[in-house]
C-alpha cells in the first residue's frame, strides 16, 4: 500500500444525547478501496457524511492527502460521492448529468464533451448518453451516478450503499464493475455497506463497525478467519458459539465434557464463548481415530444449499446444537439423513475464544 | 476488540462547520425573506394588539377596551352570530361535500371531470357574488322568493347559503384528497370476508377519511366565521365580527374598538388553524403509506344516484352563478328584463369605474409574480439551508402564521402599522405595492405549503452532490430545482393571481382612490344600491379568473407533454 490519504482521528459524532461515534481514529492508503461494514444504526453512514463534510462531526480531526479538512463545508473538500437513490438531476439526460461539475469549470465545450465521452465509455453508457435517467434501469442509472462522480477526477470516491436499492443480479454484476474501475483509475474509495458479502468481495480492507465503534479492522481474509471479537464473529459469515470456562492448560470445560484448544494463555475458571465456523467442523467416517475433541450426535435437519449441505447436529449433552457443512459427496459417503447419528470433531487450531469483557 | 479508553478530542469544545461561501449567499436571503415576512406580517400584527390596549388619545388604558367591549350587547351578540352561521355552515358544508367526494371517488358516475369543474367554480368570484344572486332569487322582488316561505332572505339564511356557496370547493378538495389515499387492498380484504357494503364504508371508508373530514370541518369553520363579503352584502341586521371591525373603524372611525374585534375574531381562527395542523400532521403519515389505488366497480344504480346528486350540486352553483350573470344584463329589474350592457357602465357608478378592474388586474399579477419569487424561494431555502436552524424555524413559523390571520385582521393591522406617522414605511401606504404586500402575506401560508411539498418530494442529496460537484448552489436551484418544480410554481402563481382578483377583506381597508380594485367595487357599488352593476363587476372577476385558469391548464398541458420524457421518474 502507498502513503497514507485519509487520516481520521478521535472522531466523536453526538446527535443531542446519543453518541452515534465514539473516538474513531482509522488511516486509508492512497489508492485503497475501504469498505465501512456493520449493522443499521452502527454509524458507518454518519463516518462516511463527516468525512464528505454533509454532517460536521462534533469532535476530532480528518486530514485528506496531507490537508485539514476537519471544518471545511463539501464544497472545499476533494471527494466525488454516489448515493443508493442515485440522486441523478431527472431533467437532465445523462450526458449533461455527466457533464454537471465540469462545466463551470471554464472547461472548453470540446474537452468537456471528450471528458463526457471517456466517462460513459467507462461504465459503458455511450449509446445512452441522451436519455433522461427515468428511462434507465436502475443498475444503468447508478452507472451514470458512478461516471458523473468520477467526472471531475476527486482524489477521494465516496459510496453511500450504492448497491442496496438494485437487484440481486445486477448488484453482483456492478459489483465487479465498480471494483474492476476502482482498480483501474486507482482513486482512493470508501464505501458504506450493510452486505457482508458485497464486503468481502470488493474491499482491499474492511472496517467493522458496531454501536458507533470500530470492532475491527483487516483484509476480508483477517475479518473472515480471525474476527477479533465476538461481534465480527457472529456478524461475518455463519458461526457456531460454545459457552465454556477455561478448565487447565489448552483445555475447556462445557455441559458436553471438554474440549482442547490451541491458546493455553488463560487463566483457569475464566468463562470464554468458543466459536467454530460449520465448514471447520469435521464429519468422520468412523470413531475413534486420532482426531481432537471427538463427540457423537444426532442429526436434526439436512438442508441443500446446492454446492454443499449444511447438517444441524445435536452433540449428546450440548447445549445448543451444532451446524456443520460438508460437500455433497461427503454427505452421501456418510449417508447423513435427519434422525441418524453422526460423528465429528472440532479441530483445536479452528477454535477461535472470545473472553467476557471483565 | 476491547475499546480503549476513551480520549478526549482535540479540543474539548464542539466543531463548527466553516460555513461555505454558498452558505453565506442563502443565510443573507432567508434574513431578507424573515426580514420581509417581520415587517409585512410580525409588526402589523403588533400594532394591532398594542393597539388594542391603547385609547384614542394614545394613552395605555390596559384592557379596558376590551371591558367596553364586552359591556356592549350589540357586539358581544356578534360572537354568538358569528359562531352560529360557523357551525351550521361547517355542518351543511361538510356533508354535501362528503357525499359529492364519495361520488367522485367511490362510484363510475359519467362527466366526473365536468362536475368537479363546476365545483370548483367558487373559488373564482369574490365570496359577495353569491349573495348578490340571492337577493335576485330570494329577496323581495326575486324570482323564486316563494321558496323561502315567508322567510327573510337577508340574514343568517342568506349568509349560510353563500357561505356554504364559498367554501364547498374548499371542503371538497380537502375531502377528495382524503378518500383518495384509499387502499384497495383494504377493499379487498373486506369484502373476501364478506363484509356488507354499509359495514365496509363504517369500518374501511370513514375511518380512512376522518383526518380529511376534520381537517375540512376546521377550514370551512375558519373560512366561514372570518368571511367578510357574505355577511356584508345579505347579512342584514344579523351583525358577525367580520363586519362589525369595519363598521368599527369605517363607520365609526373606532379603531381602537376595532383592533378589540379582531383580538377576539383572531382566537377562533388561529385555534382552528392549530388544531387543523395536528390533523393535517396525521394525515400526511397516511398518505405516505404505499397503497394500491381504489379502482371504483361499476354499479349502475349507485353510479346514477350519485351523477343525480352531482348535477344538483351543479344546478345550485351554476344557478347561482347564473343568476349573477342574468342580473348585470337585465336592464332594470324586474320592470324590464330585455337585456343590455348598461350595467357595465362602471364610469358611471361609484367605486372606481373600469379603472378599478384594470387595478384589479394589476394587482394581481404583481402579486402573482413576486409572490411566487418571494413564496418559493423563502420554501426553498427554509427546505435546503444549511445551518442557522433558529432563524429557518422563525422563518417556517412566519410564513404559517398568515393561515390563522383573517384578512379583516391583517388589513385593520396594515392600518395601524403602515399609516403610523412615524413609520418611515408609511410612504407604501395607499400605493399599489401596500395591497401587493398585504396580499402576498394574506395568502401566503398555503403558497408556501405546495411549494414545501413539491421541494421536499425532490431527492434530498441533490444538494450534496451538486456541493461535492462544486456547483453553487444557485445553479443547481435554476437548472434542476426550479424546473423539476416548474408544476408546483405554476400553482402557486395562479392560486394567488386569482385570490388577489377575489379578495376583499385586507384590502378594502387598504386601496386608495387611485388604486380601487374590482372586488371592492363590486361591495362598494353594491352598497350604493347599484346591484346590477355590482353583479356585472363581480362576472369580470369571475370571467378573468376563469380565463387564468384555463390558461393556467393550457400551459401546464404544454409543460407536461415537453417535459414527460423525465417527468414519470418524479411522478414515482
Amino acid at each position: 500500500m502507498g502513503d497514507v490519504f485519509l487520516r481520521i482521528e478521535n472522531l466523536t459524532k453526538k446527535f443531542g444525547n446519543f453518541t452515534a461515534l465514539r473516538d474513531i481514529s482509522l488511516e486509508v492508503f492512497e489508492g485503497e478501496f475501504v469498505c465501512f461494514l456493520g449493522p443499521s444504526g452502527c454509524g458507518k453512514t454518519t463516518l462516511l457524511r463527516a468525512i464528505a463534510g454533509l454532517d460536521i462531526q462534533t469532535q476530532g480531526g480528518i486530514t485528506q492527502a496531507g490537508r485539514d479538512i476537519s471544518v471545511l463545508p463539501p464544497s472545499e473538500r476533494d471527494f466525488g460521492i454516489v448515493f443508493q437513490s442515485y440522486a441523478l438531476f431527472p431533467n437532465l439526460t445523462v450526458e449533461k448529468n455527466v457533464a454537471y461539475g465540469l462545466e463551470s469549470r471554464r472547461a472548453r465545450r470540446d474537452e468537456t464533451s471528450s471528458r463526457v465521452n471517456e466517462l460513459l465509455t467507462l461504465v459503458d453508457l455511450v449509446d445512452q448518453r441522451v436519455k433522461y435517467p427515468s428511462q434507465l434501469s436502475g443498475g444503468q442509472q447508478q452507472r451514470v451516478a458512478l461516471a458523473r462522480a468520477l467526472a471531475t477526477s476527486p482524489g477521494l470516491l465516496l459510496l453511500d450503499e450504492p448497491l442496496s436499492a438494485l437487484d440481486a443480479k445486477v448488484r453482483t454484476h456492478l459489483r465487479q464493475e465498480i471494483k474492476q474501475l476502482q482498480k483501474r483509475l486507482a482513486v482512493t474509495t470508501i464505501m458504506v455497506t450493510h452486505d457482508q458479502e458485497e464486503a468481502l468481495t470488493m474491499a482491499d480492507r474492511i472496517v467493522v463497525m458496531n454501536h458507533g465503534v470500530i470492532e475491527q479492522i483487516g483484509t476480508p481474509e483477517e475479518i473472515y478467519a480471525a474476527p477479533a471479537s465476538e461481534f465480527v464473529a457472529e456478524f461475518i459469515g455463519t458461526m457456531n458459539f460454545i459457552n465454556a470456562a477455561v478448565s487447565g492448560a489448552s483445555e475447556c470445560a462445557h455441559q458436553g465434557g471438554a474440549l482442547q484448544i490451541s491458546d493455553n494463555s488463560i487463566e483457569s475458571n475464566r468463562a470464554v464463548r468458543l466459536a467454530i465456523r460449520p465448514e471447520d467442523v469435521r464429519l468422520l467416517s468412523v470413531s475413534g481415530s486420532d482426531q481432537p475433541n471427538q463427540t457423537s450426535g444426532q442429526v436434526i435437519s439436512v438442508e441443500y444449499l446446492g454446492a454443499f449441505i449444511r447438517v444441524t447436529i445435536q452433540p449428546a449433552g450440548w447445549q445448543e446444537p451444532l451446524l456443520v457443512d460438508a460437500s455433497t459427496d461427503l454427505a452421501n459417503e456418510l449417508e447423513i439423513s435427519a434422525g441418524g447419528t453422526v460423528n465429528l470433531s472440532l479441530p483445536a487450531e479452528k477454535i477461535l475464544i472470545y473472553q467476557e469483557d471483565s | 476488540m476491547a475499546t480503549t479508553a476513551v480520549q478526549v478530542g482535540k479540543g474539548s469544545g464542539v466543531l463548527k462547520s466553516k460555513s461555505s461561501s454558498d452558505d453565506r449567499v442563502m443565510r443573507l436571503f432567508i434574513l431578507v425573506i424573515g426580514g420581509y415576512l417581520v415587517i409585512a406580517l410580525a409588526l402589523p400584527l403588533y400594532a394591532m394588539f398594542s393597539k388594542s390596549v391603547f385609547n384614542s388619545d394614545g394613552s395605555f388604558v390596559g384592557l379596558s377596551n376590551y371591558f367596553s367591549y364586552f359591556q356592549t350587547p350589540a357586539l358581544v351578540y356578534s360572537i354568538k352570530n358569528s359562531l352560529f352561521v360557523g357551525i351550521i355552515t361547517t355542518l351543511i358544508t361538510v356533508t354535501i361535500a362528503f357525499i359529492l367526494a364519495y361520488g367522485f371517488t367511490r362510484s363510475r358516475m359519467r362527466g366526473k371531470p365536468l362536475f368537479k369543474t363546476i365545483a370548483m367554480i367558487p373559488i373564482l368570484v369574490p365570496s359577495l357574488l353569491p349573495g348578490i344572486a340571492l337577493i335576485y332569487l330570494f329577496g323581495r322582488q326575486g324570482v323564486i322568493n316563494w321558496a323561502l316561505f315567508g322567510n327573510e332572505i337577508y340574514g343568517p339564511i342568506g349568509i349560510i347559503i353563500s357561505e356554504v356557496f364559498f367554501t364547498l370547493p374548499h371542503a371538497l378538495i380537502i375531502i377528495i384528497t382524503g378518500l383518495s389515499i384509499a387502499d384497495a387492498r383494504l377493499y379487498e380484504a373486506a369484502t373476501a370476508l364478506r363484509a356488507s357494503r354499509i359495514r365496509i364504508f363504517f369500518t374501511v371508508t370513514l375511518p380512512g377519511v376522518r383526518y380529511g373530514l376534520i381537517s375540512a370541518a376546521f377550514v370551512v369553520f375558519t373560512l366561514a366565521v372570518t368571511d367578510f363579503g357574505a355577511p356584508k352584502v345579505i347579512g342584514g341586521d344579523f351583525n358577525v365580527l367580520a363586519t362589525d371591525i369595519y363598521k368599527q373603524v369605517i363607520g365609526q372611525q373606532n379603531f381602537e374598538m376595532g383592533a378589540v374585534v379582531s383580538v377576539v375574531l383572531l382566537i377562533p381562527a388561529a385555534l382552528a388553524f392549530f388544531v387543523d395542523r395536528l390533523v393535517q400532521k396525521k394525515q400526511v403519515a397516511l398518505l405516505s403509506a404505499r397503497a394500491v389505488a381504489l379502482e371504483p366497480k361499476p354499479d349502475r344504480r349507485f353510479d346514477n344516484i350519485m351523477l343525480t346528486y352531482a348535477i344538483i350540486v351543479s344546478i345550485f352553483i351554476l344557478g347561482i352563478l347564473g343568476m349573477c350573470q342574468f342580473a348585470a344584463l337585465f336592464k332594470f329589474f324586474p320592470y324590464n328584463l330585455s337585456l343590455g350592457l348598461t350595467n357595465y357602465q362602471f364610469d358611471l357608478m361609484d367605486g372606481g369605474g373600469w379603472n378599478s378592474y384594470f387595478n384589479s388586474i394589476e394587482m394581481a399579477s404583481y402579486t402573482a409574480i413576486f409572490g411566487t419569487i418571494i413564496v418559493f424561494y423563502g420554501a426553498y431555502l427554509v427546505e435546503k439551508g444549511k445551518g442557522f436552524g433558529v432563524i429557518r424555524g422563525a422563518v417556517q413559523f412566519l410564513a404559517m402564521l398568515p393561515m390563522a390571520v383573517p384578512g379583516m385582521v391583517l388589513g385593520l393591522a396594515y392600518i395601524f402599522f403602515f399609516n403610523a406617522p412615524s413609520n418611515p414605511l408609511n410612504v407604501l401606504y395607499h400605493t399599489m405595492a401596500i395591497l401587493v404586500i398585504s396580499t402576498i402575506t394574506h395568502f401566503y401560508t398555503v403558497s408556501h405549503l405546495t411549494a414545501t411539498t413539491a421541494l421536499k418530494q425532490m431527492d434530498a442529496q441533490f444538494e450534496s452532490v451538486a456541493a461535492s460537484l462544486k456547483q453553487p448552489f444557485y445553479r443547481t436551484f435554476l437548472r434542476v430545482t426550479v424546473p423539476v418544480c416548474t408544476p408546483a410554481i405554476l400553482d402557486i402563481s395562479i392560486y394567488l393571481f386569482v385570490n388577489a382578483m377575489t379578495t376583499v377583506s385586507a384590502v378594502v381597508f387598504l386601496y386608495s382612490p387611485h388604486t380601487t380594485l374590482a372586488s371592492v367595487a363590486v361591495l362598494n357599488m353594491d352598497d350604493a344600491g347599484d346591484i346590477a352593476p355590482a353583479a356585472a363587476m363581480g362576472m369580470m372577476i369571475f370571467y378573468t379568473a376563469a380565463g387564468v385558469k384555463v390558461l393556467h391548464y393550457l400551459l401546464s398541458r404544454g409543460i407536461e407533454s415537453r417535459t414527460q420524457a423525465w417527468r414519470i421518474s418524479v411522478a414515482n
